[in-house]
């Protein structure tokens, strides 16, 4: 395949985003022991539970060894010369946006989130995550007023221990892998969303996120707890700025959805992915899952993945309620020299249930990328349903695919149907359009716009939008 | 270095045979010993392994057969297909027994027998060929067999020999006092533009304790064809192992249908690789997994070079507390432009308690390619009994209806008419207890 010389400028274009702000950070020096997670727990001001909590993440992490398991490839890390907490000076916490460090607004403005503009176009809340500290929440009396609570987690473990402590770590367990014993241990700052009993929330919740400051890991915690017949859709957006060191981000999402309650959750990632040798880059190690703990009760996760040098999350569902539904929907993209092994469990207990595994993989340039999924019917989920279908598209002869299923089934009455395709662009497809009149870019960008459209019409509006654009300005010169 | 745990036993030296005497089967053997106690027992934790767990195996205390066991013919005959027109090589316990066998008529540059023979007359027909297929990193099992590698089949056919009829290979199983174990090893060479169809059944005389631990290698020269049909329908307490290493040249054909049956617990590995370019291989399989049989087949198909077709679509009917694992891959390597690979695996589940696990794999670094792989697990269709019922048929004559004609889009594919009637016959006798 020949690749034009313009074709070549587009495809070496440095990354839009890349830039590092330059503000004042207190940040706690690299290295972690029970120390560190003392004074992460201290500066939060936690309640005493929590901070046995973390000591006990703590003391089972240092147990255990990184999983190699998945097909990445990359140096091993160094977790003691990692920074563990770093948070924006912004003096005694400010009261309204023109309290907010303006340094830290004209990053929001260059990523193109002008949050007063949004507050009042899109009626969007924002919780805005820069490094560790939440620093700007909006629509939060509005919210209030529905019994919606949508803060910071270090907020609601000050302010609702009680009703945050019941739930915390009961869907992710620190036991449950090596990141997210890490997560448990340290973890710096994220969501928390509480949805009273048959409150739909007013609007769709949004938090950015943004990694700063040199070598500072970012681990977030976000958790959902939506009461018996409540709705809510949560909105996760990222871009990072430019750095040569590798970063980690080992972040963990717990959902949990109780009696006819439903949460939709959706994330638009596009982290550094590293430069053209694949130097630099986030290293996205998250660990995601949603409990469908109560009768007809609904998760579903959208996502489309286009940066960080590796990705490495399985957005789950635990089907535990009878007539629950899992769902996930999935974009990912590798170009240059991306690494990417996601996928979905849906793991059916309760009778009736039922999931849907949608994932489309487009693998360009050196990008690599695996779809790793479980689909578990436990002997008693009688009547339980999966469908799965699992797409990748190759663009370029040095880019790889791989598909890896796993069906487990221990109930006779369990139908579960498993699809995958792997293949080129057709060349019937592209003539059609070129004959046409259509340009090959957008006779390719139109096609894989087409491919992806079933996940796309999944996100909500604004979203779908921005990630059409994501995903042509991804695959711009990908193409000759 | 000492042997892994619990496989001793395997290794007791074989007998001193004519193969003892060279020195490069001896240096593979050795290799082989030293593979065996690096690698150890696998774990769950070993993806090869994930869902079969070894301790049943290891707890049975299998010791090889060295006895060479005198059989009458007549002890032969209820295992024979009777209308089944064949060149046959009996193996009693991993031992070629000459008497049972029948290998008149066979034409000009074929060799047909045994592999202790062949090392005893001409061990230089087999110095570059016997582990060449299976390689040096052999697995666990193909290691064990190696070490103790001394009698199987041999079939080599020269360059555009086409055998007028099929190979059939009986290999019986005769219990004894203590459970016995045979490894026999078999090597099928077809050279530039041979053809010939190899029939594989594995059986027991008695329905005792044992277990079969057997290595094939298949290699296809170009232009070479082999239909290849496997038949395992050991007896029900017994363990099988089988791992199948196939090489094709340049537009060769392989055709392989694959019966899983007998014994109680099994475990296939089938690993073919495309070494010329435009060859076609085509992989078929059914399986009956009853009450606590457990099936475990793999496969690894290796597309290296481009322009090569593969069909891989396996069935598998469950019942009782039955479990079947199916771990199939297929891997295009980053120059094989324009493959063509199909994988499908199907799986019907008559009753509670029973378990399947399936992985379907498709691993792709080319762009120019045509992959895709299916997967269900289901119950009969409700719908479908109801139409049978409705037209007077009862409900376990439905059933086991329904489930033929799901088993027989792999049956029918099986040639010549005597061997189809026979599997048959055996399927339908343990779908009439499944159903």
């Amino acid at each position: 395949m020949t690749v034009s010389p313009d074709v070549e400028a587009i495809v070496t274009s440095e990354y839009e985003h890349g830039f590092v702000t330059d503000i004042a950070s207190d940040t706690l020096p690299p290295g972690l022991d029970e120390g560190v997670v003392r004074a992460i727990s201290a500066r939060k001001g936690e309640p005493e539970f929590m901070l046995e909590a973390r000591l006990r993440a703590l003391r089972h992490w240092q147990t255990m060894t990184p999983p190699r398991w998945a097909q990445v490839h990359y140096p091993p890390i160094d977790f003691q010369s990692i920074s563990y907490f770093s948070a924006p000076k912004s003096g005694d916490g400010p009261k309204s946006l023109d309290e907010i460090d303006p340094k830290l607004l004209e990053t929001y403005n260059k990523l193109g989130i002008p949050i007063e503009e949004q507050m009042a176009l899109s009626g969007i809340a924002v919780d805005a995550v820069f490094d560790s500290v939440s620093v700007a929440t909006t629509f939060r009396t509005q919210l209030a007023a529905a019994g919606v609570i949508f803060c910071a987690i270090s907020e609601a473990l000050r302010d609702y221990p009680d009703l945050v402590r019941p739930y915390l770590g009961s869907v992710v367990p620190h036991t449950d892998n090596f990141y997210a014993a890490l997560n448990a241990a340290v973890f710096s700052d994220g969501t928390f969303v509480y949805v009273p009993k048959g409150v739909r929330c007013p609007m769709e919740l949004s938090t950015y996120f943004r990694i700063n400051a040199r070598n500072t890991g970012q681990f977030e915690r976000t958790l959902i707890i939506a009461e018996a017949g409540s709705y809510v859709s949560y909105l996760e957006g990222c871009t990072a700025p430019m750095r040569d060191e590798n970063q980690l981000h080992a972040a963990v999402v717990e959902l949990i959805a109780m009696e006819d309650a439903e949460i939709k959750y959706s994330t638009v990632q596009n982290w550094y992915p590293g430069d053209a040798q694949g130097r630099g880059g986030i290293y996205n190690f998250v660990t995601k899952r949603g409990d469908c703990r109560g009768a007809r009760s609904k998760i579903s996760w959208t996502q489309v993945e286009t940066g960080s040098a590796i990705t490495w999350k399985y957005p789950s569902c635990i089907l535990r309620g009878d007539d629950s539904v899992g769902e996930f929907y999935s974009v990912a993209v590798t170009k240059g020299r991306q690494q990417a092994d996601t996928g979905t469990k849906m793991i059916h207990l309760g009778r009736n249930t039922s999931s849907t595994i949608v994932s489309k993989g487009i693998a360009a340039g050196e990008g690599e990328q695996t779809y790793r999924g479980l689909v578990r019917i436990a002997a008693k989920a009688a009547g339980a349903r999966n469908h799965t279908q699992c797409d990748s598209l190759l663009i370029g002869a040095r880019c790889a695919a791989h598909t890896v299923p796993y069906i487990e089934v221990k109930n006779p009455t369990a139908q579960t149907e498993h699809e995958a395709t792997t293949s080129k662009i057709s060349d019937d497809q592209l003539f059609y359009c070129r004959s046409r009149g259509l340009t090959a870019e957008d006779a390719v960008s139109m096609i894989v716009n087409g491919f992806c459209k079933e996940v796309f019409k999944q996100l909500p509006m604004e979203f779908a939008v921005e990630a059409q654009k994501l995903l042509s300005i991804s695959l711009e010169g990908a193409v000759g | 270095m000492s042997p892994a745990p619990g496989f001793e036993q395997w290794l007791a030296p074989a007998p001193a045979s004519a193969g003892g005497r060279l020195d490069w089967l001896q240096t593979q053997r050795a290799a082989a010993r030293l593979s065996v106690a690096a690698q150890g027992v696998p774990g769950t934790k070993q993806e090869a392994w994930r869902y079969t767990s070894l301790s049943r195996l290891l707890e049975q205390g299998f010791v090889p057969a060295v006895e060479p066991v005198t059989l009458r013919p007549e002890a032969l005959e209820p295992r024979l297909i009777p209308e089944l027109d064949a060149y046959r090589v009996v193996l009693v316990n991993g031992r070629f027994v000459p008497g049972l066998s029948a290998l008149e008529g066979l034409p000009p540059g074929v060799r047909v027998g045994s592999l202790a023979e062949l090392l005893a007359t001409d061990p230089d027909a087999l110095k570059d060929r016997l582990n060449a297929v299976a390689g040096p990193d052999q697995s666990l099992f193909t290691a064990l067999n190696t070490a103790g590698l001394d009698d199987g089949l041999v079939a080599i056919m020269g360059p555009g020999v086409c055998l007028p009829r099929p190979i059939e290979l009986i290999h019986l199983s005769v219990g004894a006092a203590a459970p016995l174990l045979a490894q026999p090893r078999h090597l099928v060479v077809l050279e530039t533009g041979a053809q010939a169809h190899l029939i594989e059944r594995y059986v027991g005389l008695t329905d005792g304790l044992y277990c079969t631990n057997s290595v094939l290698e298949v290699m296809l020269g170009a232009d070479a064809v082999l239909e290849h049909q496997r038949v395992q329908l050991e007896s029900p307490k017994a363990f099988h192992l089988a791992a199948l290493y196939v090489r094709l040249g340049a537009a060769s054909n392989y055709r392989c249908i694959n019966i899983a049956v007998g014994a109680a617990w099994a475990r296939t590995d089938l690993r073919v690789r495309f070494t010329g370019e435009d060859a076609v291989c085509d992989l078929q399989g059914l399986y009956l997994v009853g009450e606590r049989q457990l099936l475990d087949i793999h496969l690894d198909v290796d597309h290296q070079v481009p322009r090569c077709r593969s069909r891989e679509y396996f069935k598998g009917i469950l019942y009782g507390k039955g479990r079947a694992v199916f771990d199939g891959r297929v891997h295009v390597a980053r120059d094989a432009q324009q493959t063509d690979a199909a994988m499908t695996n199907r799986n019907l589940v008559l009753c509670e308690g029973a378990e399947i696990d399936t992985k379907p794999q498709l691993e792709i670094e080319a762009d120019d390619v045509k992959c895709s792989h299916g997967t269900t697990v289901g119950e009969l269709d409700p719908e479908q009994l109801f139409y049978l019922r409705s037209r007077g048929i009862g409900a376990p004559l439905a059933r086991r209806m329904l489930c033929l004609g799901f088993a027989a889009e792999v049956l029918d594919a099986l040639g010549p008419e005597a061997l189809r009637m026979h599997v048959a016959e055996e399927v339908g006798h343990r779908l009439e207890q499944a159903t």
